[in-house]
């Protein structure tokens, strides 16, 4: 077991590798310099090439990644001259706020996708089953900012139940005590993946269904009820486990549009905002960040799976 | 007719007139369509049929487990004195797992893969006695103990996939017994084991039934399982139950056709040069009405009054039951074969204008016949890989070792041997589909090179395949044209016209029809695909066709039409063959000499009746004891062996197979034995330090014969 978790995070740290080398070829290649971008359009020759010897980036290329990886590995994710701040604490700020929200949104997701499938697998064919795929299908294919935009003139507007902006509390523990804010951009963005969650469920509940070991379940003389839980839907899980964490960008591009809707002072607004002022940096460290979060996503729900399921736990996962 | 012990009580189960049908979005199958079935406590009833017969599917109707939408349409099932067909699902549901104990076929899929045996079993215990986690927990290690498990404690902690093929269907078993059932149902349960191990778990399910009193019911194919274990044997046929009788009047005295067919056509009784009797034609859909006998349009005695009416289901007295308007026949069943076998070469004849030739048999194969086919010394290891964090290699599996056979034009070399045992790596290394380790393999005379040599395309054109499961071996979106066509056009071969021409001379071949070549594989049956699989193999007229299980998936009846055909294909050819499968039946009817194959090295090879009636090999001894056979009076004396195949990564020294033998001596862990006997070409040669005396007997020192 250690021996595949060993290797797997030997295999996700490569990845990371690749990814900073790549965000860092985008950063050299920038249109007019990464000098240009922070001095500005009215910055004269001298002062730019003063600002690249400063930097080091007159240094040859490989050098110039040497030393982005040592001030990558020692925390320092650059300086946003237009928020005069370095990156690194704006993140430290902004990313627990998005994690909150994706978490519950993943949760919230969870918790409807496993019994909507459930229902759907074992009345596949009847009414439920093309009930749940025809809504699930709708909300898939709603565009989010529609979704939200519906969601607050449903529930702010029409009934005024909850807020229509999410809470702007400074640290997580301000944003969680004013829950209801968090209702409607929760609920928006789970509904992301929850279409995706649910087909998937149901297709792994149908496969698992029509295997022998129900049939022998069965002949046990158990209930249907105790069938479908202790044996199709145990073994549907595992699967799942390793979508959860395929679908971490899924989450994070939700979030964009989410935050941006709903005001939350998160990091996918601070990627929509620096987008808008082209504050390279930040959108740099953002696409680097979100980048291994979605390594260390997968390499982590590969893990859980391992540990989960026992054909691979006592295998030692080789294969 | 033994007398009964329970003879005051009526029967413990008496199925009549039992129908099942089955809505489909279009109309309705009808898998069962009158059954008739009694079974007394404390009795074995065998129930036989091919694929479609309704076996298994009578099975489920008793278990109160019929497919979704499956209903009982007529009929009725009284089970100790209750009616299962009234009974609601609950009462269904509380009968199964105690009163009714079921084992599965394929013991693998069978079992629930993530959760733990003993929990697994205990289950049982924990829903109809509401015991708690704990004590099912002890009694579940109590019931593997029972079943023969070793180390019970930790084999209940153990998944699955950690346990051999053997012990996963002890688990079954264990898992069918918790609550003392009345009535013990296996569905093939030894389907997907090994000829030993089977002998082994069909021994434990006639101790058990013996210790707990139970009836049982053994649902097969196979006729040989059910000839030594049942008392009574219900042949099934279409959905109806067409005989039934004691275990020893149905094999000695087969009254239906159907039954006299199925036996005619196993290879078991058939010595090399005779042609199996091929049942023509297949089974009827179960979509349709059928009128008169089912198996009236594939008889070769069926008369006028067969085609209409019912045929009722008749006693002949001493409890053999027949459906039969025109039963049993003065001639012997050996002798069925020849009239039958021209029969069905009309039926063939009338689909294809193949010409089929007089005699089969490929028996004669001249001495002077030139050796196509020289396997000198092969031997092919792949590396285990393991390690932490970079893969590395931390052993190697011994695949097969040092294997030496030669095999001359027109001749069939069967190679026959338990799963694992290295027989189908080595016919892909033959057809140069690997490399060997060691060896060399000469082909016509000339080195094929592992099939990477200057000349490899004219061996792949030589050394053609034939597979197991012809659905998965060829692309469903080509149609069968396109299939037979793609190693012509690979190999450049003629021009388009020419290719076109040799495909319907291909299909006329194996006797399809030639509007065949327009269909895609999923629209033919399993008998049709291999035959389709053979013509493949045939399109680019090679001189060794290497045939890995070409018949096992099939029913009796369907593999003695393909194994006519190859016959008939060799004769015309000259072609090689090299036969691989695990049932020595088979191979010992096809072969003209067999080769025995056990963990990578071959232990034995000879001629084919000369192997299979004197074994000089204990192993060729104990895999030829285990194959159960439908004779009745077969009380000879049996070799077996316990437990199961060692690891072919570390195999034993000496003699691989030393660490089951029962006559293993020190020498047999130290010196690899040398082949004795014959050391010329072709002759009896066997790989023992002392190997078994000529006339049959066993020596006295057998430890684990019983």
């Amino acid at each position: 077991m250690w021996q595949y978790v060993l290797r797997r995070s030997g295999q996700a740290f490569v990845v990371i590798l690749l990814v900073t080398f790549i965000t860092f070829l985008l950063l050299h290649n920038l249109p007019g310099g990464a000098a240009r971008s922070a001095l500005g359009l009215d910055a004269t020759q001298a002062q730019i090439d003063a600002y690249n010897v400063q930097m080091g980036y007159d240094q040859p290329f490989l050098v110039q990644y040497a030393m982005y990886l040592g001030r990558l590995f020692s925390g320092d994710l650059g300086f946003s001259f237009q928020q005069n701040q370095p990156v690194v604490d704006l993140i430290v700020q902004r990313l627990p706020k998005t994690m909150v929200l994706s978490f519950l949104a993943a949760v919230v997701a969870l918790l409807i996708a496993i019994p909507l499938g459930v229902v759907q697998a074992t009345r596949r064919g009847q009414w439920p089953d093309y009930l749940v795929t025809s809504v699930a299908l709708l909300a898939y294919a709603t565009p989010l900012f529609f979704l939200g935009m519906l969601l607050i003139v449903l529930f702010s507007q029409t009934i005024p139940l909850l807020p229509p902006q999410a809470p702007q509390g400074f640290s997580v523990l301000d944003i969680l005590a004013d829950w209801p804010g968090l209702i409607l951009p929760v609920v928006t963005l789970a509904i992301v993946t929850l279409a995706a969650y649910t087909r998937y469920v149901r297709s792994t509940m149908i496969d698992n269904l029509q295997e022998n070991y129900i049939r022998t379940a069965r002949a046990k003389g158990m209930s249907e009820g105790r069938v479908v839980i202790r044996h199709a839907l145990r073994n549907s899980l595992f699967p799942v486990i390793s979508l959860l964490g395929m679908y971490i960008p899924a989450l994070f591009s939700g979030a964009l549009v989410v935050e941006q809707l709903f005001n939350y002072p998160g990091m996918g607004l601070m990627f929509w905002q620096a987008t808008q002022t082209r504050d390279f940096p930040i959108l740099l460290a953002t696409t680097t960040i979100v980048a291994i979060a979605t390594v260390v996503g997968s390499l982590l729900a590969d893990i859980a799976y391992a540990v989960a399921d026992p054909r691979v736990r006592l295998s030692g996962g080789s294969e | 007719m033994s007398t009964p012990v329970h003879n005051t009580a009526g029967p413990l189960l008496s199925i009549s007139d039992l129908h099942v049908t089955i809505p489909q979005r279009r109309g309705e199958v009808t898998p069962l369509r009158g059954v008739n079935l009694t079974l007394r406590q404390g009795r074995t009833l065998g129930i036989v049929g091919e694929s479609g017969s309704g076996k298994t599917m009578t099975a489920l109707a008793l278990m109160g487990l019929l497919p979704a939408n499956g209903r009982i349409s007529r009929g009725s099932i009284e089970f100790d004195g209750v009616d299962l067909v009234s009974a609601t699902p609950k009462q269904a549901r509380r009968r199964r797992g105690t009163d009714l104990g079921m084992i599965f076929q394929d013991p693998m899929t069978s079992l629930n893969p993530t959760m733990q045996i003993g929990d697994q079993i205990g289950e049982g215990l924990i829903v109809h006695q509401r015991l708690g986690r704990k004590e099912a927990r002890r009694r579940a290690i109590e019931i593997l103990e029972r079943v023969g498990m070793p180390r019970p404690d930790r084999i209940a902690a153990d998944y699955p996939h950690q346990l051999s093929g053997g012990m996963r269907q002890r688990a079954m078993i264990a898992m069918a017994l918790v609550n003392h059932p009345k009535l013990l149902i296996a569905d093939e349960p030894t389907t997907a084991l090994d000829v030993t191990t089977q002998r082994q778990i069909l021994d434990l399910i006639e101790d058990i039934k013996e210790e707990y009193d139970s009836a049982a019911i053994l649902v097969t194919h196979d006729l040989g399982v059910v000839a030594g274990r049942a008392d009574e044997v219900a042949v099934m046929y279409a959905g109806r139950v067409v005989e039934h009788a004691p275990a020893r009047e149905l094999f000695e005295n087969p009254q239906h056709q159907y039954t006299r067919a199925l036996l005619a056509a196993l290879p078991e009784r058939a010595s090399g040069s005779d042609r199996l009797y091929a049942i023509p034609g297949m089974p009827p859909s179960l979509k349709e009405e059928i009128a008169g006998c089912p198996f009236a349009p594939r008889c070769h005695r069926a008369q006028d009054d067969c085609r209409t009416g019912t045929i009722a289901f008749e006693d002949h007295g001493a409890g053999h039951r027949v459906a039969c308007l025109h039963p049993g026949g003065e001639e012997h069943l050996g002798q069925l074969s020849v009239p039958a076998a021209a029969a069905e070469k009309q039926v063939l004849a009338a689909q294809s204008e193949a010409p089929a030739p007089e005699t089969g048999a490929a028996e004669d194969v001249p001495a002077s016949a030139e050796v196509v086919l020289d396997v000198d010394g092969i031997s092919k290891n792949y590396p285990a890989l393991g390690g932490s964090v970079i893969r590395r290699r931390i052993g190697t599996v011994s695949a097969v070792n040092d294997v030496t056979f030669s095999v001359r034009e027109g001749e069939t070399f069967g190679l026959v041997g338990e799963s694992g045992c290295g027989k189908s790596t080595l016919g892909r290394v033959i057809a140069a589909l690997e490399q060997p380790s060691e060896g060399v393999i000469h082909l016509d005379g000339t080195d094929i090179e592992g099939g990477k040599g200057r000349n490899s395309k004219a061996v792949h054109r030589s050394v053609q395949l034939m597979f197991q499961d012809s659905a998965a071996a060829m692309d469903p979106r080509m149609r069968v044209d396109e299939i037979l066509t793609e190693p012509l056009d690979i190999q450049g071969v003629g021009t388009a016209k020419d290719r076109a021409r040799r495909v319907e001379e291909l299909i006329d071949d194996v006797g399809l029809a030639q509007d065949s070549l327009e269909r895609y594989p999923h629209e033919f049956s399993g008998g049709q695909l291999q035959r389709i699989g053979l013509a493949r193999s045939l399109a680019l007229d090679p001189r060794v066709v290497v045939c890995d299980e070409p018949v096992s998936a099939l029913d009796v009846s369907v593999q003695a039409q393909v194994l006519n055909q190859m016959k008939d294909i060799q004769a015309e050819h000259r072609l090689a063959y090299v036969f691989i499968s695990h049932d020595l039946s088979v191979v010992r009817y096809m072969s003209d000499r067999i080769g025995v194959m056990y963990l990578g090295t071959m232990v034995e090879q000879g001629p084919a009746e000369e192997v299979s009636a004197r074994p000089r090999h204990p192993y060729t001894r104990v895999l030829i004891d285990a194959v159960p056979t439908v004779e009745p009076d077969d009380e000879r004396e049996r070799l077996l062996v316990e437990g199961e195949l060692p690891s072919a990564m570390d195999p034993p020294s000496g003699c691989r197979f030393r660490t089951r033998c029962p006559f293993a001596q020190e020498i047999c862990a130290t010196a690899p034995p040398v082949v004795e006997m014959g050391a010329e070409e072709g002759e009896h040669q066997v790989a023992c330090h002392f190997p078994l005396p000529e006339d049959g007997t066993l020596p006295t020192r057998v430890g684990a014969a019983r």
